[in-house]
């Protein structure tokens, strides 16, 4: 009886037990480290980040989170854009045994994180991390600097390059293009990578300028540059500027009557048209996106997904690759029926999403997700127009033609090691 | 010809704005012997001031208010911040500027955030004044051009023909003197301070619209500033003015040439070919140095003639 008795208890013992831990792993929660500048100068981006990826989490909690109802929790980990910072707060990531580490707003900061994480995958075997890169776009994380630990949700700078000049191609009204980038690595693989499509994709457009301009705000009168660009004659203005660069650029063009068009990268960018001020309205501007709020035939869930974001943050949505990276994160964790770094980095590869131009897929080549883009025109007839922190700015973009999948997919040199 | 007539005219309109940040810059100094290295947030604080009141009532009373008020911060920064840290000496004064601009960029992204402001330029002067090689010349950056001018008229005068002009060309030359003759020192060096930092707040509000009103233009603009004063020699009005023309003259050439300055590293034996460090060097033109000249030339600068073009003090 005795026996029987202690028995029993140990029973319960180990039911409550198991009960316990069971409830416990359920209210549980994913935790995700986003490092981006989150004071000095270029906070603004990044808390605009924390603020997307937030509310793509809170999308997937109140469906139910992950492997059944663990909540995904982003933590906002501050690098101040600074080289140090973004070492240090990985260590503090490891330190709290984060698996997932998200960052995009600079290539440097991605470039070595990757480093970081491949070493310390190495060395730590059972404890490994995975970056989601979602907007660091040098190409050659995709390509001779791959690694299994990185994906990229952002489309590189070849791959919005080609769409922009697929666009280029189908307007046979422009004949010579001048081009004007920021000379430091990411404006250099804009223009060679311009050079290298132009050539092959619209042999009819002559380059009549190639210009590289001391970056981030070094230029502070861009008028001998647009004069030189009135006196090549060219139509049309590649650039793959972004920040102040952009912002003088416009306003000097508009204020010397320059009539060129500008194909860019990140001229739409929210900070940028509210500072071209009246000028936004005045330029003829085009942007590559992975989508913008008046494109047609987008899948309603895009809609409403937009529409709770502005209700909420008061901004347009800009950045959708933001909400993709979260979604497909929990379907690769919901895949893999485990939250472990390895099983799901590999249910990623060749994961395919319902994006808003169509499905995208994440090649597992290169770990490059593969997307149709969206090259659009600023204008002031679009239907809604673009909102920031309660400001509206009357103007936004519409849609001028889409590049597909076949347009934006490139080779890779990727030489990928698995584990 | 036409290229050479264009820089010198761009040049002229670029030179002119640095000097009216200069101005004050160097006025300030040269009574008081502090370098501002929180000038330029003068400058920032003067554009943002002009977006809020044009906002609300227009450019022109902006362009007369936006001033004032950056000349009162900057003369309550002198009396409060400035003045009790002055008996430490000028280490000291330097480096509470230097934290100062530090301040004042955090302040004003927490009033108007960190994203760019739109500050545009004023509808009655958004029109071509005439067009030359296919460019428009809007008829602000001719009233940017006057403004200028008439600013650097207005000052010289002032210093070379009224009481407290003469007093800042003693103090330029025997600052101790001026001291023991008995002037009210102190407010005289508060209300320099102050007109000093309205003289950026109107560079401000005339440059913001142009050049863009954000946070980090007072960061991007503020180092030029020192290379035209130490270039025209510390505390020389004259000096400025020539080191600002010349620096807006030389950077507009500098892109319109864009020569090539390979045969330069040709003649140091670098290769066409070259590789690694060298790669970048064999495909430079002057457009692609052209913002990294002017440190180039404060660094002759120094080397050579440390006083400056017009200076009569050493750095």
């Amino acid at each position: 009886m005795k026996h029987v008795m202690k028995l029993l208890f140990a029973g319960v013992v180990a039911v409550v037990f198991a009960v316990s831990t069971q409830t416990a792993k359920a209210v549980d929660t994913i935790k995700i480290g986003l490092i981006e500048p989150l004071s000095g100068r270029i906070a603004a981006v990044g808390k605009d980040a924390l603020d997307a990826f937030t509310f793509a989490a809170d999308q997937i909690n109140k469906k139910g989170g992950v492997l059944g109802g663990i909540q995904l929790e982003i933590i906002g980990l501050d690098n101040a854009m600074n080289a140090e910072k973004t070492t240090e707060q990985l260590k503090k990531a490891v330190d709290q045994g984060l698996s997932y580490v998200i960052q995009g707003i600079g290539s440097n900061h991605a470039g070595n994180i990757i480093k970081f994480i491949d070493k310390h995958n190495k060395r730590n075997p059972g404890k490994e991390m995975v970056f989601l890169n979602h907007s660091a776009v040098t190409t050659a994380f995709t390509n001779e600097l791959c690694s299994f630990w990185h994906f990229r949700f952002d489309a590189n700078v070849d791959q919005k390059v080609a769409a922009l000049v697929t666009q280029i191609n189908r307007d046979s009204s422009i004949k010579k293009v001048y081009m004007l980038n920021q000379n430091y690595a990411y404006g250099k693989s804009f223009q060679s990578a311009a050079q290298r499509l132009l050539a092959e994709r619209a042999p009819n457009v002559e380059i009549v300028g190639n210009e590289l301009i001391q970056p981030f705000g070094k230029v502070q009168d861009f008028t001998p540059y647009i004069a030189k660009i009135k006196a090549s004659g060219a139509d049309t203005v590649l650039t793959g500027n972004w920040g102040p660069d952009m912002i003088r650029f416009v306003k000097g063009a508009v204020s010397s009557g320059l009539d060129t068009q500008f194909y860019t990268i990140y001229g739409g960018l929210t900070s940028s048209i509210g500072g071209y001020g009246s000028d936004a309205k005045a330029v003829n501007l085009k942007q590559v996106t992975e989508m913008h709020e008046n494109h047609d035939g987008m899948p309603d869930d895009v809609h409403e997904y937009i529409a709770g974001y502005l209700a909420k943050y008061s901004d347009t949505w800009y950045a959708d690759r933001q909400r993709w990276l979260i979604y497909m994160l929990a379907a690769a964790i919901d895949k893999a029926g485990t939250a472990a770094p390895i099983p799901v980095a590999k249910a990623l590869e060749g994961m395919t999403f319902d994006g808003p131009l169509g499905q995208v897929t994440m090649r597992a080549d290169d770990h490059q997700l593969q997307m149709p883009l969206v090259v659009s025109s600023i204008t002031e007839k679009a239907p809604k127009s673009v909102k920031y922190k309660g400001n509206d700015f009357g103007v936004a973009f519409s849609t001028d033609g889409v590049a597909d999948l076949a347009a934006t997919t490139l080779p890779t040199t990727c030489e990928m090691k698995r584990p | 010809m036409e290229v050479f007539l264009f820089s010198m005219f761009n040049g002229v309109l670029y030179g002119m704005l640095l000097f009216m940040l200069a101005s004050g810059l160097t006025l300030i100094f040269s009574l008081m012997g502090v370098l501002n290295f929180a000038h330029a947030s003068f400058f920032m604080l003067g554009a943002y001031f002009a977006y809020q009141i044009s906002k609300y009532v227009g450019f022109w009373p902006a362009l007369v208010f936006a001033p004032l008020l950056v000349g009162v911060v900057g003369a309550a920064v002198e009396r409060y911040g400035l003045r009790p840290v002055h008996r430490f000496g000028h280490v000291a004064e330097l480096l509470f500027t230097f934290g100062l601009a530090f301040v004042m960029e955090e302040v004003i992204q927490m009033i108007w955030g960190k994203v760019p402001v739109p500050y545009d330029v004023p509808a009655a002067l958004n029109f071509a004044a005439f067009t030359w090689r296919g460019l428009d010349y809007s008829a602000y950056r001719l009233f940017m051009l006057v403004v200028s001018v008439g600013i650097f008229v207005a000052l010289f005068l002032f210093i070379a023909k009224t009481r407290v002009g003469l007093m800042i060309q003693a103090a330029l030359s025997h600052p101790q003197m001026v001291q023991s003759l008995g002037h009210d020192v102190p407010t005289i060096f508060m209300w320099t301070f102050g007109f000093g930092c309205a003289l950026a707040g109107i560079a401000g509000v005339i440059g913001g619209n142009v050049l863009g009103t954000e946070p980090a233009m007072a960061i991007t603009l503020g180092p030029i500033v020192f290379v035209v004063i130490v270039i025209g020699g510390l505390g020389s009005l004259w000096g400025a003015l020539i080191a600002a023309l010349f620096i807006g003259i030389m950077d507009n050439m500098a892109i319109s040439y864009d020569i090539a300055l390979f045969p330069i590293f040709a003649m140091f034996g670098v290769e066409r070919e070259a590789e690694g460090i060298m790669r970048d060097l064999v495909d430079l033109t002057t457009g692609g140095i052209a913002p990294v000249l002017p440190y180039l030339l404060l660094v002759l600068m120094l080397i050579f003639r440390p006083r400056g073009l017009f200076g009569t003090r050493d750095v």
